[in-house]
């Protein structure tokens, strides 16, 4: 197999895209009504994730009652079927999948308003069909999308992106070949605004290119979010004129 | 494929650095902002504070400070902002925004539907789709028989007897606790253990609180339509046809070949609601439904329960009315078992909508 070549001189990208594309982005909401209290579809390139949230609910145990605020649990199914060869072992307890886990429960911990559930649990649950590179932020996307479908406060939009830096040149939302071969970071914005309320950053990345890779990030969380918003008012437009009251 | 989605360079001070240390992409205008997705409305510096207005989490509803803050929203630097994706909804000063969807929020006087969950100490914890469980103390339901008495041990000890885990069950919200969970009864003899029927869930936000939510249905079917989205239907029992009675049983809509007519069975009904309240009050808490029921019967249950099934997958707000003008659509479909696929689903709840239409009949 020849060495393809990652960002051409004529600034095109593997699958095509410029530096500063985005790649496909179709979400739906409440694609699961009688499972859970919300849910959604992403397709954020061929990324596919199905997103439940159940509650806020009765917790199961008690250990998971706290009497000041709502808990927030976090699970990730990643298929075996979900890469283009089909993995041998469960993906379940991998120690990547965990910290992703624990990357997202903080992530969201500090946007949904748990105080005003007191004692109960909120329960997210991801199944990811299909992944193609920058899934965190594919994640983080379909759970707030998933959140604000079944109606819990939250204080803002979260919206996920992943940008790689190929030598100077920063490239917004990797894909699988391309995060295979560069550094990475994946951002989680706060609606609006430019504050990030996830910074993972799993490779070394020159400290003095990290501005440029942030604001390229940044400008395109802001186009994920309002692609999201666009969605939702679309739902919640066919919801509204149904209503009689 | 779909169209480019591609990033246009922001203004300010933050972007500036980009520029310097990166130029290749700054050629490319051609592309940028080529997709044709409507960005919605934009919203920065409007107040949005009007009535019905759609808002998203994080939008700005009103950077008045006179508002009040209700459910819904949370408050930054004299700015109100919401929280969820709904509408404004005003009352005087309160500002709040409703969720298109949500759990059920209990509210006293409420009537709904729930199933046990737990026997506990002189208490069941019942689910009613709420946040919480809510509870049913000992104290405040009926005994057998209606006897008027203190509970004592002997009535601790024998709770199960009464209700146990799953049994359904409709209650009143008799009060709420500080974190907003609810407390239930069942002191009257339209609340209580539930028989004859099926269960049926719907999200809570399409059933709207009423002073009535007992109907009685053409084809001796009555639906307890619980304010927190679970509905019974089951038989008419002889109390629903004498709850009826006094303002005189109008089946609503014309009767169009309905099994059994709802008015044939009152004519037999001779006995006093007293009477049949005393009669009816020793099996409150039976497990055991009526023998008689048809096939006919419940195939009109299930069919019932299936258009309830259409309404909510159309996202139409259920009402008494709405149910039978779609009971009459769904009649064209000979099979009950077919009116859950989706094309007809789809038919029945524009059927209802344009028969409301046609009739000009604010529901």
């Amino acid at each position: 197999m020849s060495r393809f070549e990652i960002y051409s001189p004529e600034g095109l990208r593997v699958d095509g895209r410029r530096w500063n594309e985005l790649r496909r982005f179709d979400c739906s909401i409440n694609t699961h009504s009688h499972a859970a209290d919300g849910s959604s579809y992403l397709e954020q390139g061929n990324n596919k994730i199905i997103t439940l949230v159940k509650g806020p609910k009765e917790p199961s145990l008690r250990s998971q009652m706290d009497p000041t605020k709502a808990l927030l649990k976090v699970s990730v199914n990643i298929t075996k079927f979900s890469k283009t060869e089909r993995s041998k072992t469960s993906h379940k307890n991998e120690r990547r999948v965990l910290e992703i886990q624990t990357a997202l429960t903080r992530t969201f911990n500090k946007n949904v308003m748990l105080h005003i559930y007191p004692r109960t649990l909120i329960d997210i649950e991801i199944h990811v069909l299909q992944q193609d590179g920058g899934l965190v932020g594919t994640l983080i996307n379909g759970i707030t999308l998933a959140l604000i479908d079944a109606g819990i406060a939250m204080f803002d939009y979260i919206s996920g992106v992943s940008v790689g830096l190929y030598d100077t040149t920063p490239l917004l939302e990797v894909n699988s070949l391309e995060e295979n071969v560069m550094s990475s970071v994946t951002l989680g914005v706060v609606g609006k605004t430019e504050k990030l309320s996830l910074l993972l950053v799993e490779d070394k990345i020159p400290l003095d290119r990290l501005e440029s890779v942030l604001a390229i990030g940044i400008a395109g969380a802001h186009r994920v979010r309002e692609l999201m918003d666009s969605e939702l008012r679309k739902r919640a437009e066919k919801r509204v004129a149904n209503s009689t009251n | 494929m779909s169209s480019i989605i591609s990033i246009a360079k922001r203004k300010g001070a933050f972007q500036q650095s980009i520029d310097a240390g990166f130029e290749s992409g700054s050629e490319d205008e051609d592309v940028n902002m080529s997709d044709s997705i409507d960005n919605g409305p934009t919203h920065t510096q409007e107040s949005n504070s009007t009535e019905g207005h759609i808002v998203t989490p994080g939008e700005l509803v009103t950077d008045d400070p006179v508002w009040m803050r209700g459910h819904g929203t949370y408050f930054l630097d004299n700015m109100t902002y919401s929280s969820v994706a709904g509408t404004v909804s005003r009352v005087n000063r309160l500002l709040s925004v409703v969720p298109l969807r949500s759990r059920y929020t209990p509210e006293t006087g409420d009537h709904v539907v729930g199933r046990i969950a737990e026997v506990g100490n002189k208490r069941w914890r019942v689910d009613i789709g709420g946040k919480q469980h809510a509870v049913l103390m000992l104290g405040s339901v009926n005994l057998p028989g209606g006897i008027l008495r203190r509970k004592s041990e002997s009535d601790e000890l024998q709770m199960r007897s009464f209700l146990k885990e799953g049994d359904l069950l409709n209650a009143e919200v008799q009060s709420l606790f500080q974190d907003g969970s609810a407390s239930l009864h069942t002191r009257s003899l339209k609340y209580g253990k539930l028989r004859n029927g099926q269960f049926c869930q719907v999200p809570c936000s399409l059933i709207v609180r009423s002073k009535n939510h007992t109907h009685n249905l053409p084809g001796n079917v009555t639906v307890v339509l619980g304010v927190n989205g679970y509905i019974w239907l089951r038989k008419t029992s002889k109390m629903d046809m004498a709850r009826d009675a006094p303002s005189g049983i109008s089946a609503p809509g014309p009767s169009n070949g309905a099994p059994i007519g709802a008015k044939t069975l009152r004519s037999s009904d001779s006995v006093s609601i007293t009477r049949l309240e005393e009669e009816s009050s020793w099996q409150i808490y039976s497990d055991e439904n009526d023998p008689t029921i048809s096939v006919s019967l419940r195939q009109t249950i299930s069919r019932y329960a299936n258009v309830i099934k259409a309404l909510a997958f159309c996202e139409i707000d259920i009402t008494h009315e709405r149910i039978v003008s779609a009971y009459e659509a769904s009649m064209v479909y000979p099979s009950v078992g077919s009116l859950i696929d989706r094309e007809v689903m789809e038919t029945i709840g524009q059927d209802v909508l344009t028969a409301e239409k046609m009739r000009g009949t604010p529901s």
